[in-house]
């Protein structure tokens, strides 16, 4: 009987073209507009590295003073990065810091130009599993040995050597010589849960440098750098200060290991108390990737008031298409009079006239892919090229299925109204009168 | 067949109590054909509607072929309509957007006959009132007698024990009429129990049984012998 229904559905319709395409347009007007912020939402909201985001968590030490009424630091100091990286006490773990540079290309009809690089210590590129289109990541005998190497994105490597394999050959970052041995592929993790104090979609860096280069070679910090304590003058005097710079991260595969991390952490910051540090109750976290991404609360708040906004667009369409569904249905008294009188009951009338309210839902649903493509063309016009997530935003299986069914569904809960008002005419009446 | 014992059925407004039918008793033995008769607001309507199960009595007993339909439930009233019974209405009733094969095809959809099976018993339905040919037209490019016998074809595809017919010809002029009042003849001549409501005593007699209804109540019952009158007609 399903598509007996669907049948008559279509004929229904063209029975009422305008009636019809009037709730299609009201549906497809309020699904489309959800589905934009639904989207935005779904690439600002997915999880960057599904399958080890549990194992992968942020470090973070509360190391203000109890008179400081300010939020815990999201970062670590110079003084506790290095401590821990020296601990060595996780099975992998990487201490980074985004800088900028000017790199001056060996081609002499390119100008030099700055260009946004990240320090890192090797294990960086294993833990969040970064592609490689040519070469390898440095190890950690570079980190110890200060080696000048340096890991190119793939872009920066189309720019600098047209895209060939440029392992083995050297760029001049901040006048100082780096031997390339890697490139890797497009890597934007959404969001770049590794660093959100540069903006959790913002595009990724350019060049990797092993993480020891970053203080010898004074390279410009980007992001922010928050200070609990008054700093000392000279580059040793922010090294020892209580602010925080650097971004720590740990892979920890089990629960036992998370535990015996935070232990860990949580002894050494006892340990920094005899120094005078850490003057607050303990307050040390491990967050993982998600529960990170939350901490952070990387979604902006324009998503959620756009997010408010756009449910409440689909309501209203919705209530147009009730008031529609109604007047559709009621209209047909007579035929569903008929039908009762020829051995319809009340439960395949519904049936019926649901299959016939998820076929305008359907048609709603698929023009709505329409308005949210539109609409998402529009938002990447707004939040321009700088923001990596617009390569992202995109009607994907899974947004466009999303779309349909949900255009579907929430077409047949309008319906219920009217569907459960038409199943329950007298037949009686509309046979005589019709 | 049909058993109506002391049935009533009133109908309430926020004003008003209208009493349609009161303390109505009817028989109807299987391949009679009776007509019912009476004024505007007599009952007839009423009484056909709870004949057909598409209304519900306020009290009283009804026996559709030995069941009690009373207390049925409303799925359970609709498979009894579909198998049991057919109904011819005075303005056709058909689906416009349906062709004549789809309209026919309605009631055999609600009792799960297979395609096949449809398909056929269609063809002979339609083939029975002469409009075979026509199957693929919709509705409204026949003219109103033709309509008339589409729906015919459409009550009689079940096979219905009998057929309600309320003012058949209502809609039709009299040569057109008459057509119709002969195919109902023969449909009842091959077995099948016809109750129809009507206005015109002329049709009424052409019945062997008509009942005239007045206030609610069976008011005069009269036997005709309609062999005679089908004859001169």
């Amino acid at each position: 009987m399903f598509f007996y229904y669907l049948r008559l559905s279509a004929l229904s319709y063209k029975r009422n073209p305008i009636l019809s395409s009037l709730m299609v347009l009201a549906v497809s007007v309020g699904i489309g507009a959800y589905m934009v912020i639904f989207t935005l939402n779904y690439v600002m909201g997915g999880d960057p590295i599904p399958h080890k985001s549990d194992q992968l968590f942020h470090v973070q030490m509360d190391i203000g003073s109890p008179g400081q009424d300010r939020d815990m630091p999201r970062q670590l100091s110079y003084l506790d990065a290095t401590a821990l990286f020296e601990a060595n006490q996780a099975s992998r773990e990487t201490m980074t810091s985004k800088f900028a540079a000017v790199l001056e290309p060996a081609n002499a009809e390119i100008k030099p130009f700055t260009i946004d690089g990240r320090g890192a210590t090797a294990d960086f590129f294993t833990m969040f599993e970064i592609p490689f289109i040519y070469g390898n990541a440095w190890g950690s005998d570079a980190d110890k040995n200060v080696e000048q190497v340096v890991v190119l994105s793939k872009e920066i490597n189309e720019r600098l050597f047209g895209g060939e394999n440029s392992v083995g050959r050297s760029i001049t970052l901040q006048e100082n010589q780096f031997q390339v041995i890697g490139v890797i592929d497009v890597w934007n993790p959404m969001p770049k849960f590794y660093d959100v104090n540069n903006g959790a979609f913002n595009k990724g860096e350019e060049v990797f440098i092993p993480w020891a280069l970053v203080v010898p070679l004074k390279l410009s910090r980007s992001g922010n750098t928050n200070c609990f304590k008054a700093v000392e003058e000279g580059v040793q005097g922010f090294l020892n200060s209580e602010c925080v710079w650097i971004q720590y991260w740990v892979e920890l595969t089990n629960s036992n290991e998370e535990a015996d991390y935070l232990n860990f952490v949580n002894s050494y910051a006892q340990e920094q108390k005899k120094f005078g540090r850490f003057e607050k109750e303990l307050n040390n976290n491990l967050l993982d990737v998600n529960e990170w991404m939350i901490e952070q609360q990387v979604m902006p708040d324009e998503t959620r008031i756009l997010s408010v906004l756009a449910s409440m667009l689909l309501a209203v369409c919705l209530l147009n298409t009730i008031g529609l569904l109604l007047s559709k249905f009621l209209g047909k008294s007579g035929e569903i009079g008929v039908r009762q009188a020829l051995g319809a009951h009340k439960g395949s009338l519904f049936i019926q006239h649901v299959i016939e309210a998820g076929f305008i839902g359907l048609i709603g649903g698929l023009l709505g892919l329409g308005v949210a493509a539109i609409g998402l063309e529009g938002i990447k016009v707004l939040l321009g090229e700088d923001m990596m997530m617009t390569q992202w935003i995109q009607l994907d299986t899974t947004v466009a299925s999303v779309t349909i069914g949900l255009a579907i569904a929430s077409t047949i809960v309008a319906g219920m109204y009217p569907i459960w008002r038409a199943c329950n005419i007298n037949p009686a009446i509309h046979l005589k009168t019709q | 067949m049909l058993e109506m014992t002391h049935v009533s059925k009133s109908f309430r407004t926020e004003l008003v109590e209208t009493r349609a039918l009161d303390d109505f008793s009817l028989t109807v033995g299987a391949g009679e054909f009776v007509t019912i008769t009476g004024p505007s607001g007599c009952g007839k309507t009423t009484f056909l509607n709870l004949a057909g199960l598409l209304e519900t009595l306020s009290s009283g007993k009804y026996f559709l072929d030995g069941i009690d339909v009373s207390e049925l439930k409303d799925y359970q009233r609709a498979k009894l309509r579909n198998q049991k019974i057919g109904f011819i209405f005075q303005s056709f009733n058909l689906m416009p957007d349906l062709n004549l094969f789809d309209n026919i095809d309605v009631p055999l959809r609600y009792r799960g006959v297979k395609a096949s099976e449809r398909r056929d018993r269609i063809e002979q339905a339609l083939d029975s009132v002469g409009l075979l040919s026509r199957k693929k037209h919709v509705p409204s490019q026949l003219s109103g007698g033709q309509q008339q016998r589409v729906a015919i074809a459409r009550a009689l595809v079940g096979n219905p024990l009998f057929l309600l017919a309320d003012e058949p010809t209502g809609n039709l002029d009299s040569h057109t009429a008459l057509g119709v009042m002969e195919l109902l003849h023969e449909i009842n001549d091959s077995g099948t129990t016809i109750v129809m409501v009507t206005h015109d005593q002329e049709l009424a007699t052409r019945s062997q049984r008509n009942i005239h209804i007045l206030d609610g109540r069976i008011n005069s019952e009269e036997i005709n012998d309609p062999t005679q009158k089908r004859t001169a007609a």
